[in-house]
């Protein structure tokens, strides 16, 4: 079972569109764009920090084939391989946008895949979020030297600096598993019985622990404290039900000043909804 | 019957100087059908309020009566559609616009091209489908007002109107829900018509903490109908013909039938307000293509009419908030 | 829109009086009145919060444009769709030049909580802009300005948004739209049989898309500056292949242009609510019984 890569591919340097240059460039001049709320905006400014830029990154990656053994569970790691590198790509990329505007990290960040129908086997990976620099000037840059990412929203920023901790990146892990058919003689012999199946227990299991433990490791290297708000996400994508990716997904932090400062919450109920 | 305010339902349909119901066109004075009667008889309330919405209710001093509804079904006799050679002419009207109405003109700049060819155009305002349907609108509204009154009840709250056509009838249906209501202590309403709001519950609350009392419920339609000129249909339908411009042209005559439209409808309403404010006004604009950039546009507005009845109190400016959840 | 409370204040007892208040306000018939009514979609929470910023509701205002799409511009072709994104901002700017002249109209000093609706189809884009005009009750502006602006400002943000960005010290400045069209490149058969079997990426795809994406960004930055913004809030990104020509990707962003007022940002201590239910709750507002907690979620 091969890992997914040690280290994430080096990105080309400035690989970006011309178009994205200019667009950094009017950014430089003091405009700042954001899909941050008013909300947001304000608890961002309350935090430190005032938003540069919206940047972005995407890949079109065509998806390599295959070949699934019927009625073998395993990893599929070419295909897991293609989610995290095209992946990894946008985001690279997306960094490479916040670096060139000096920024100290990105927070909101959203992944996105879509398909077209134009794009036999292949998919757009879309990395989207909004650049902010700290205004006292203080370097909140990574332990790998780069912009912090994170997909906190505003509010999830405010209170994670206010707890005394700070994002370093967002770590991912990914694992494309295919859960094996089962053998029309196992099928017609547990027929109306209620039975766990041990297999296909097995292979969930598996799948899950590897992209599990694969976030962990990235957030391993960027010797971080922790990891909040982990999502686990699971999608068939385009191939058929019995190939699952299992994508796992969170912000590393480390432990800054260790002072928390959280006001004390207001216990409300709400009347409506 | 619940009390001595019930002989006001005689006055229900005189709503002519009361300043009180927002509807134009009142319906006939109905005659409830025999199981609305016998349902309204029964000595239990019901209501349509969700529980918050009945304990915020309570908190007012608002006692709920009744569940009431009133119907309207409208037959659209004659609705725009037609062939282009009618265009500009109402069955119902003699000349080609009622005084006081929107209508705009378009020349063909081309000169004679061909007996098909539409050298001219025209916006119009078609009030006979605007009467008609405030007249619906105004029936049904009655109708459900005429079985609050029969309750004695002051007012009607979390009001839910709904206007849908009957599939391919040809016809239109008027559907009025709300929860009838009586004022703790309160007086009778001017002219025993009760006051009515789609608001109910903590808004209903804070609409009368802010000093905003209710009035009516208060809804127009507005209906345009665009004849398109040779230019108009150029445009909307892409082709190619001498004349049509090769780059991005706005197309007056569509976007103008659009403000116009939108324009009535506030128009409409404002005429129901004596004074009084709008809130939480919806507008919602169909446009139905008939042929060749033909087109029929209906506007809907429709609102909370309130009567200021006290000066505001300062409330507390936001903060930006986060939620720990 | 909601509210709520926390457990342990209680609503004044005066609420019913009030009530009461109300209902004898109605059982005279209204003395006839001249005035011209205030239509607008505020909620009674947006009217308030405005009012205690020191703004007022003042009509209900529209703009709206049909442009038209020449002809064949979405057939098959190379790289961007100029002509479709010109239609869009010359809709655009005229819906915008409506809603304006609307506001100005009634004497308001902008538009709040605005509607947008975008629509691109084969032969034209239409575009609606549906908000309410307000002006400060005083008449004058920040700066003490009397007349209404020349240019009103356009935002798409709520009632509570636009006092929140005010007690910031920030203020809308309108509307900032981009759009960019492209047709999806393609590959030689050659080239998509080699690539059957391998993890690769399409690079001229992406650069295709990417680049739409980025133009997109950057005309909606450009209209930004345009205005006068400093900064734009709450952009919405769409995109996707049109309905009615599946090889053209349409890319659309729009937001709130913002410009700081203030001699600096103020700082606005947040508010930390804990809800003890399990709602979702989409947006909180003030009521006038006491401090109550709000909070918005989204």
């Amino acid at each position: 079972m091969t890992e997914q890569p040690e280290v994430p591919p080096e990105p080309v340097a400035h690989d970006l569109p011309k178009d994205a240059a200019h667009r950094l460039e009017e950014l430089e001049h003091g405009l700042f764009t954001s899909d941050l709320s008013v909300n947001e905006f304000l608890l961002v400014k309350e935090a430190g920090f005032h938003p540069l830029g919206f940047v972005m990154g995407s890949s079109i990656y065509h998806i390599g084939i295959q070949t699934r053994k019927w009625g073998e569970s395993q990893e599929l790691t070419k295909l897991t391989e293609a989610m995290y590198t095209a992946r990894e790509l946008a985001m690279n990329r997306m960094e490479e946008e916040a670096e060139q505007l000096g920024a100290d990290g990105v927070v909101g960040v959203r992944l996105d895949v879509n398909y077209y129908e134009w794009g036999n086997d292949s998919a757009e990976f879309i990395a989207f979020g909004t650049a902010v620099k700290a205004e006292d000037g203080t370097s909140y840059r990574n332990a790998l030297g780069k912009p912090f990412t994170s997909d906190l929203s505003g509010q999830d920023f405010w209170t994670l600096m206010q707890t005394g901790h700070v994002p370093q990146a967002l770590v991912m892990g990914t694992c494309v598993f295919h859960i094996a058919h089962r053998k029309l003689t196992q099928a017609l012999g547990s027929m109306g019985q209620n039975v766990e199946l041990p297999n296909f227990t097995q292979a969930l299991y598996e799948a899950r622990e590897l992209a599990m433990t694969r976030m962990q490791d990235e957030a391993g290297r960027l010797n971080a404290s922790g990891i909040v708000g982990v999502r686990l996400e699971e999608k068939s994508h385009q191939w058929g039900s019995h190939t699952i990716e299992f994508l796992a997904l969170g912000t590393a932090v480390t432990k800054g000043s260790g002072e928390v400062t959280l006001p004390k919450p207001i216990t409300i109920i709400s009347l409506d909804n | 019957m619940t009390d001595g305010t019930a002989g006001a339902a005689d006055k229900a349909g005189d709503t002519g100087d009361t300043g009180v119901t927002g509807v134009a066109g009142a319906g006939p004075p109905a005659d409830l059908p025999e199981a609305a009667v016998r349902r309204l008889e029964s000595t239990a309330f019901s209501s349509g309020l969700s529980v918050p919405d009945f304990a915020a209710c309570l908190d007012l001093g608002l006692q709920p009566v009744a569940l009431v509804q009133g119907f309207c079904v409208m037959q659209w006799g004659w609705y725009g559609q037609g062939s282009g050679y009618m265009r500009g002419m109402s069955p119902y009207v003699g000349g080609p616009q009622v005084a006081g109405s929107y209508s705009e003109t378009y020349r063909c700049p081309h000169g004679f091209v061909s007996n098909e060819h539409r050298s001219w155009g025209q916006n119009l305002e078609q009030p006979w489908v605007e009467d008609a349907w405030a007249q619906g609108y105004g029936s049904a509204y009655q109708r459900m007002l005429e079985e609050a009154t029969a309750h004695g009840a002051h007012g009607v709250i979390g009001v839910v109107d709904r206007v849908s056509s009957i599939a391919d009838t040809g016809t239109t249906e008027f559907h009025f829900l709300g929860t009838a209501v009586t004022v703790d202590d309160g007086p009778t309403p001017a002219g025993g018509v009760p006051w009515s709001t789609y608001l109910a519950g903590q808004r209903l609350t804070k609409s009368i903490e802010a000093g905003f009392m209710p009035v009516a419920v208060v809804a127009a339609l507005a209906s345009v109908r665009v004849w398109a000129y040779c230019m108009t249909e150029y445009l909307m339908e892409g082709s190619m013909s001498w004349g049509s411009p090769t780059g991005p042209h706005l197309v007056e005559q569509v976007s103008k039938a659009h403000m116009a439209v939108r324009q009535l409808a506030r128009k409409h309403v404002r005429q129901q307000l004596a004074g009084d404010e709008l809130h939480g006004a919806t507008i919602d604009v169909v446009a139905r293509e008939l042929s060749q950039g033909d087109e029929v546009i209906d506007c809907t507005l429709r609102g909370n009419r309130v009567r200021r009845f006290k000066d505001f109190d300062p409330v507390e400016l936001p903060r930006p908030t986060v939620r720990l959840v | 829109m909601s509210t709520s409370f926390s457990p342990g204040t209680t609503p004044p007892a005066d609420i019913r009086a009030e009530m009461l208040l109300g209902a004898r306000s109605l059982a005279t018939p209204a003395p006839p009145s001249e005035k011209r009514g205030i239509t607008s979609d505020l909620s009674v929470d947006e009217a308030l919060l405005l009012h205690a910023a020191g703004w007022e509701p003042l009509d209900l205002v529209c703009g709206v444009a049909v442009v038209s799409v020449p002809v064949g511009v979405w057939n098959w072709g190379r790289g961007a769709i100029s002509l479709a994104s010109d239609a869009h901002d010359q809709a655009v700017d005229q819906a915008a030049a409506q809603l304006r002249g609307e506001c100005s109209k009634v004497h308001g000093h902008g538009v709040v909580g605005v509607r947008v609706e975008v629509s691109v189809r084969t032969h034209h884009v239409d575009v609606e802009l549906v908000g309410t005009a307000v002006r400060p009750i005083s008449g004058k502006d920040a700066r003490g300005n009397d007349a209404a602006q020349a240019m009103p400002f356009v935002s798409d943000l709520s009632a509570r948004d636009f006092t929140l960005l005010q007690r910031a010290g920030w203020m809308p400045v309108g509307l900032a739209f981009g759009a960019s069209f492209v047709y999806a490149p393609r590959r030689t058969a050659g080239t998509a049989m080699k690539q059957t079997r391998q993890n690769v990426e399409l690079t001229n795809y992406t650069e295709a898309m990417y680049s739409a994406r980025e133009s997109a960004m950057e005309k909606m930055q450009r209209s930004a500056l345009h205005a006068g913004g400093q900064g734009v809030v709450e952009v919405k990104v769409t995109e996707g292949p049109m309905s009615f020509a599946r090889h053209a990707v349409g890319f659309t962003a729009w937001g709130t242009a913002v410009r700081l007022v203030a001699e600096a940002h103020q700082f606005v201590q947040p508010q930390v609510v804990l809800p003890l239910d399990d709602a979702v709750v989409t947006f909180e507002a003030e009521s006038l019984r006491g401090s109550e907690s709000k909070g918005r979620r989204r």
